[in-house]
């Protein structure tokens, strides 16, 4: 039986958040809100998340979000970016490149021929910056999540891990392994948040 | 059950027609679900998951234990990402009033969970436990047990809990058509009374107009 999709009004709570945190809300709700093309994908769940399979074991604690291995995802990705978007991406990508390169050939080629590479380089580099002054932007949106968002989930799992750590003190003791696994976890998500606050 | 507001599920997006997350949200979620798996065993045991979904909803103990128990389908003690995400789905599909549409773009995962014992039925006392997370309430869940019950064993099976949420749909659907009616009636009342108004109001002004003008001229 064909579904026609129902016209279900949402009755959902507003999603702006406060002011003070309207920055952050803003940006966190733009992210959630946009949508890759589904009609590209069509993969099960476990492809989507690296390192997960479907019964939920580990096969690789990699997360790296941007492979060059997988096609289909970056295809989908790719599909859902206007045709502009696209050729700022692909001259980033191309701008990432060539600083790679260019690192990697410096001990062999000469002097002239060096500062002609860097001219021509830092004049494309100037193009690129001239259509994309956010480069840190670009990276960002094409390979990790936002950091608001991240900061979100840290900051709550956080909380959450804290009083984990509380029940699993009162029911497995201060000294089981397990205790200490989570303590010695919660101290390097601290560090990690620290780390953060301090280069912000 | 309520979401709390400000917490990283309360900024996900469920698709309202299909009820699942994109693919973004997907990755978002999982990266979420790795930092909460502290054990590096790409599960949450029954303690960090009882502290996740008492930081992030409303839920009481024993309902949360419920919850787990029924997502623990292996009684393993832990809850992998498929299972997490189904819940995170459920949860959402609550906080933005989706339940019906949840159950039925998703009747057989549903259906799955529902049914404890694995007999491929679903008793009235277990339905009875989770219908909190589908907002069913108890004189509904009666009546949906009184006239799908076509088998006559105070048990539905999938067929019967199929047809279930496909007629429950449809009474949503014609509830809205009539609701958008209404509405539209509303309005259309409304613009004709001020139609009405503004029509009056530009005669008397003509009317003065024209008194004014053949003063002028006497």
């Amino acid at each position: 039986m064909e579904e026609k999709p129902s016209k279900v009004s949402l009755k959902s709570s507003d999603r702006q958040g406060s002011d003070e945190e309207s920055v952050h809300s803003d940006t966190r709700d733009l992210w959630t809100t946009t949508t890759l093309s589904l009609a590209q994908l069509n993969m099960p769940l476990s492809e989507v998340c690296e390192g997960f399979d479907e019964e939920g074991r580990n096969i690789s604690k990699t997360r790296g979000w941007h492979s060059p291995g997988r096609g289909s995802l970056d295809e989908g990705y790719k599909a859902s970016h206007k045709p502009e978007e696209l050729d700022e991406h692909a001259l980033v990508e191309l701008e990432l490149h060539r600083g790679t390169s260019m690192e990697i050939n410096l001990g062999e080629k000469d002097t002239a021929s060096q500062i002609e590479a860097e001219k021509s380089s830092s004049m494309s580099s100037l193009n690129i910056a001239k259509h994309m002054p956010h480069r840190a932007y670009w990276a960002e949106q094409q390979s990790r999540l936002p950091l608001p968002l991240m900061e979100l989930m840290e900051n709550e799992a956080l909380e959450i891990l804290t009083k984990a750590l509380r029940s699993y003190q009162l029911g497995i003791g201060r000294d089981h392994f397990l205790t200490k696994e989570l303590q010695r976890y919660i101290e390097g998500l601290k560090k990690r948040r620290s780390k953060r606050l301090y280069v912000n | 059950m309520r979401l709390k507001q400000g917490s990283f599920l309360w900024y996900l997006y469920l698709d309202k027609i299909y009820c699942l997350l994109s693919v973004r949200n997907v990755k978002a979620l999982a990266e979420y679900f790795h930092i909460l798996d502290v054990h590096g065993k790409n599960t949450l045991n029954d303690v960090l998951f009882y502290h996740f979904l008492h930081h992030v909803t409303d839920l009481k103990k024993a309902q949360i234990n419920i919850v787990f128990d029924m997502l623990d389908w292996n009684a393993v003690g832990e809850i992998g990402f498929e299972k997490f995400y189904m819940l995170v789905c459920m949860l959402l599909a609550h906080q933005n009033h989706l339940e019906g549409q949840f159950m039925y773009r998703h009747s057989r995962p549903v259906f799955d969970l529902l049914d404890l014992k694995g007999d491929l039925r679903i008793g009235a006392k277990n339905f009875e436990i989770y219908r909190f997370l589908f907002n069913i309430q108890k004189q509904e869940l009666k009546d949906l047990f009184h006239d799908f019950d076509i088998t006559g064993d105070n048990r539905l099976n999938y067929q019967e809990f199929k047809l279930y949420t496909i007629i429950y749909i449809d009474k949503l659907q014609k509830r809205q058509k009539t609701e958008e009616k209404e509405k539209g009636e509303r309005k259309r009342s409304l613009y004709s009374k001020c139609h009405i108004k503004q029509i009056q109001a530009e005669r008397v002004s003509w009317k003065k107009m024209e008194s004014e003008s053949t003063e002028r001229e006497h």
